[in-house]
């Protein structure tokens, strides 16, 4: 295979093996969870790439998948199902969700669609903090997937393993047919269509993708603290993190989420005590920045500057090479 | 032998308006068909209407003898039939060769041969020198012959260019119809669209249909169709039929 | 029976303010194609700027509403020219993210400065009844109501009379075509857009005296505008206004017989169903 000979291969191995060795590197446990948080949302984001990335549809309802993650894994285990199992239980509803909402929003084009998918996940919100069996706004415990004294370093390495699970997956999709058909449909429907993609079944199921990894992302976030209510794992806010961390990466790059995830969540933390404040404001400033003066991101801006598909030079746009036709 | 296209009484409306109105007609493989008329006449909804991207209100629409009067548009192109568009709509953030290897993905599941496929398109259409470079930024007359590459790639029956001569100069516009005329080398039949550039027409139609306000106004080949008093009419106002006269 | 014939009557009271609303949202989006989501924020912005009018002049909200008003033309053009112009032409994608952001900046901005205490204006007009047959209503709403049914009716005869309201209609049918008939596409634009804001801004002075304000009053009424604009069909300004109406009763006659907290989500599923269902709206021509 030639992917073993490549450079770039043996980089992200490496940079994994790097990123594992972190919690032997940091001083306590405040600092792992940090980490944790950023690996978590790495993973977050780049299974956003995949519907907003590569697919370009805008869905600010992601926080419905976390969602139904972090719930899916507190309901099914009061149920007194093994905790793996309830995992991936989580995981599959979560999928199935996504296959009614894509189903639903996807005959929608542009804002319809987000509208819907910000419907999807308010009306998730609504219902929860509403209904007593999903603790209302109390709110659930949830159990620990990992125990003892190394719980925050485990935790952390589950973060990792689903960060790499996500970038493969990332990864194949952009080498396979199915990701040329998700950049068609980015770019032009029509067009799609009229080479006979199935705009409609290749928009689900990159939906079903991101749908699964996001819940496994849900259910690991809400084991890892313990706790949730319908305000801490179903807000809005939470879907529009998730986009403008792939966004400010870099929108349908492989390492795009992975960035953005690194540098918005640092700076989070570094300047904690603004962020407290007006978090939302920040979030604001930075998605106008990032529309009017980086719109492809730090990573696609950075491709682009190393331009790796050129344009066509002014030469090879003369007419004489087209002009010249077999009569 | 099963006509390869053939539409009975085909209306379609927008609202209160008839954009088609009864429109029948029949085509044979290997045939090259024009359809002109002034603007607004109805040509692309025609087009629109036989790729799948709208439905008929009345009538039929069959391929090589199928019903495809209410078929979605990725299956019309599983069928067989292809298309550009008036707006030329290349994927701007990928290459030339990637644009049309996404025709030949309906065929293949191999990057590998999807690209040999494409590659030779792409020398038939004299482009071979743009594969590498990104489709944006490219001129018109390269960005018309890559959609007709795209389309080409899907290894279609049956071909619908709208327009595919609008906008270039009249060498372009002659160097492309020269290739046009050999699409049916590919097993392609074609049917093309166009308001006004006539000299294409009359030298590489076989056939052409005329319309007017969305319906049918004439048919023949393109020395007797163009002298027709209503087609004049229908291009240049009541005034100039005198001219025929 | 009477119940739900007063439910449906505040409903309508309720529904000329949202059909404000809608037109200002038919107007950025209809019309223009600008997909705004900070439209709430808009009107969340104008509800502070009447309560600042109220609490340091005194002035009151039924009449604060006018210069607030003036105030949100004044703002909607600046932020069309700085932040808007530049992403008109662009996907809808980028616009969204544009006007999200905005939203937040407004929103969270409003918070900083007036922190996020939640504020209660207490007019006289509130307390005091007004009564037709069974019928009850407060002088409040019913003053709100004939005050947003003249900006409606104002509105739409503005667009069909003027030379600007035609020309607004002329771009929303083919926006190509508008330079070629000496219509400055930009000037236009940003003045749908100052108006359209405006729009947002009147109804949330109207709405002040109704509400709590707080920073996040305004962000559940994007949504319910776009269900408006939705449901009157794509372009349509009296078709929003329309589903203003309809959206009202709908949300009193959710909130009678589920309670309150169902009516945003019956919203939403009103919303979803429209778009499944019947996607060109009610007076609409065009998909949405």
């Amino acid at each position: 295979m030639n992917l073993l000979k490549s450079w770039k291969f043996w980089a992200l191995v490496a940079a994994t093996l790097v990123w594992s060795r972190m919690p032997w590197l940091v001083q306590n446990n405040y600092q792992l969870q940090v980490l944790f948080r950023i690996t978590l949302f790495a993973a977050l984001g780049l299974a956003w790439n995949l519907v907003g990335g590569y697919a370009g549809q805008l869905s600010l309802g992601h926080v419905a998948f976390f969602g139904i993650g972090a719930y899916g894994l507190a309901l099914f285990h009061q149920l007194s199902i093994p905790l793996w199992l309830c995992l991936v239980l989580a995981g599959v509803v979560s999928t199935l969700v996504a296959g009614l909402i894509g189903i639903i929003a996807f005959r929608l084009r542009g804002p319809y669609f987000t509208l819907a998918t910000i419907a999807f996940g308010e009306v998730l919100r609504l219902t929860a903090t509403n209904s007593d069996w999903a603790g209302g706004a109390i709110g659930l415990t949830v159990p620990a997937l990992f125990h003892g004294r190394t719980f925050w370093r485990q935790f952390y390495l589950a973060s990792v393993a689903l960060t790499v699970i996500a970038f493969i997956v990332n990864y194949w999709v952009s080498q396979s047919c199915f990701g040329y058909y998700l950049m068609a449909i980015r770019e032009d429907e029509d067009t799609a269509s009229a080479v006979g993609i199935n705009t409609a079944r290749s928009k689900l199921w990159s939906l079903l993708l991101s749908a699964f990894l996001t819940a496994l992302a849900g259910a690991l976030y809400a084991s890892a603290f313990q706790f949730i209510i319908p305000d801490s794992v179903l807000t809005l806010e939470i879907s529009v993190q998730i986009a403008i961390i792939t966004m400010l990466g870099g929108a349908g790059t492989l390492l795009g989420p992975i960035v953005g995830a690194a540098l918005l969540l640092s700076a989070q933390e570094i300047f904690k005590n603004q962020f407290r404040e007006s978090h939302l404001l920040i979030y604001g400033v930075l998605i106008v920045l990032i529309v009017l003066f980086l719109p492809e991101g730090v990573v696609g801006g950075l491709e682009r500057l190393f331009r790796r598909k050129p344009k066509a030079p002014a030469s090879a746009k003369q007419q004489p090479a087209l002009g010249g036709a077999a009569q | 032998m099963t006509p390869v296209l053939e539409l009975q009484n085909v209306t379609k409306r927008f609202g209160g308006l008839r954009a088609v109105k009864g429109v029948s007609l029949t085509m044979n493989a290997g045939e090259i068909l024009f359809i002109i008329g002034p603007n607004g006449a109805g040509k692309t909804t025609v087009f629109n209407l036989i790729s799948g991207f709208l439905h008929p209100n009345e009538g039929t629409i069959r391929f090589l003898g199928q019903d495809i009067s209410r078929m979605a548009p990725h299956r019309a192109a599983h069928l067989g039939i292809g298309r550009t568009f008036q707006i030329v709509k290349p994927l701007p953030s990928l290459t030339v060769l990637e644009n049309v290897m996404l025709g030949a993905f309906m065929h293949t599941r191999s990057l590998r041969h999807a690209e040999e496929e494409s590659a030779k398109i792409l020398d038939f259409l004299q482009m071979s020198h743009l594969s590498k470079f990104l489709a944006a930024g490219l001129p018109l007359a390269a960005l018309k012959r890559l959609e007709i590459a795209r389309a080409l790639a899907t290894k279609p029956k049956l071909i619908l260019l709208d327009e595919v001569v609008s906008g270039l100069t009249t060498s372009e516009a002659l160097a492309l119809a020269a290739l046009v005329k050999r699409l049916p080398e590919w097993g392609v039949s074609v049917v093309g669209g166009v308001e006004h550039v006539m000299q294409v027409v009359m030298k590489i139609a076989d056939r052409v249909i005329v319309l007017d306000y969305g319906a049918k106004i004439a048919e023949g080949l393109p020395a007797d169709v163009v002298k027709k008093p209503e087609v004049i009419e229908a291009y240049l106002g009541p005034k100039f039929k005198e001219l025929t006269q | 029976m009477i119940r739900f014939l007063q439910a449906c009557a505040d409903g309508l009271l309720t529904g000329a303010l949202y059909a404000l609303i809608g037109m200002g949202l038919a107007l950025i989006f209809g019309v223009m194609r600008i997909v705004n989501f900070a439209h709430g924020a808009f009107l969340m912005v104008g509800m502070y700027a009447t309560w600042v009018l109220f609490e340091y002049s005194g002035l009151n909200p039924y009449w604060g509403f006018l210069p607030a008003g003036i105030f949100m033309l004044a703002f909607g053009w600046l932020i069309y020219a700085l932040l808007i112009r530049p992403v008109r032409n662009r996907s809808h994608f980028m616009q969204i993210l544009m006007t999200t952001g905005i939203g937040l900046i407004l929103t969270d901005g409003a918070q900083l400065i007036f922190h996020a205490d939640y504020h209660q204006t207490n007019i006289a007009l509130v307390n005091r009844g007004v009564h037709l047959g069974p019928f009850g209503a407060n002088a409040a709403e019913v003053l709100s109501f004939v005050i947003a049914v003249a900006f409606v009716v104002g509105l739409r005869s503005f667009v069909v009379r003027s030379r600007t309201g035609q020309a607004l209609r002329a771009i929303s049918q083919n926006p190509e075509i508008a330079p070629l008939m000496g219509i400055n596409l930009v000037r236009i634009q940003g003045f749908s857009f100052a108006l359209g804001t405006a729009l947002a801004g009147v109804a949330g002075g109207l709405l002040l005296p109704r509400l709590y304000l707080f920073p996040g009053v305004g962000e559940d009424y994007t949504t319910k505008a776009f269900v408006m604009v939705v449901l009157g069909g794509m372009g349509s300004i009296e078709g929003a206004a329309f589903g203003g109406l309809v959206l009202g009763v709908t949300e009193s006659l959710v909130s009678l017989r589920f309670g309150n907290q169902w009516a945003l989500i019956a919203d939403f599923i009103f919303f979803l169903l429209v778009l499944s269902f019947k996607p060109s709206g009610i007076f609409g021509r065009q998909r949405a």
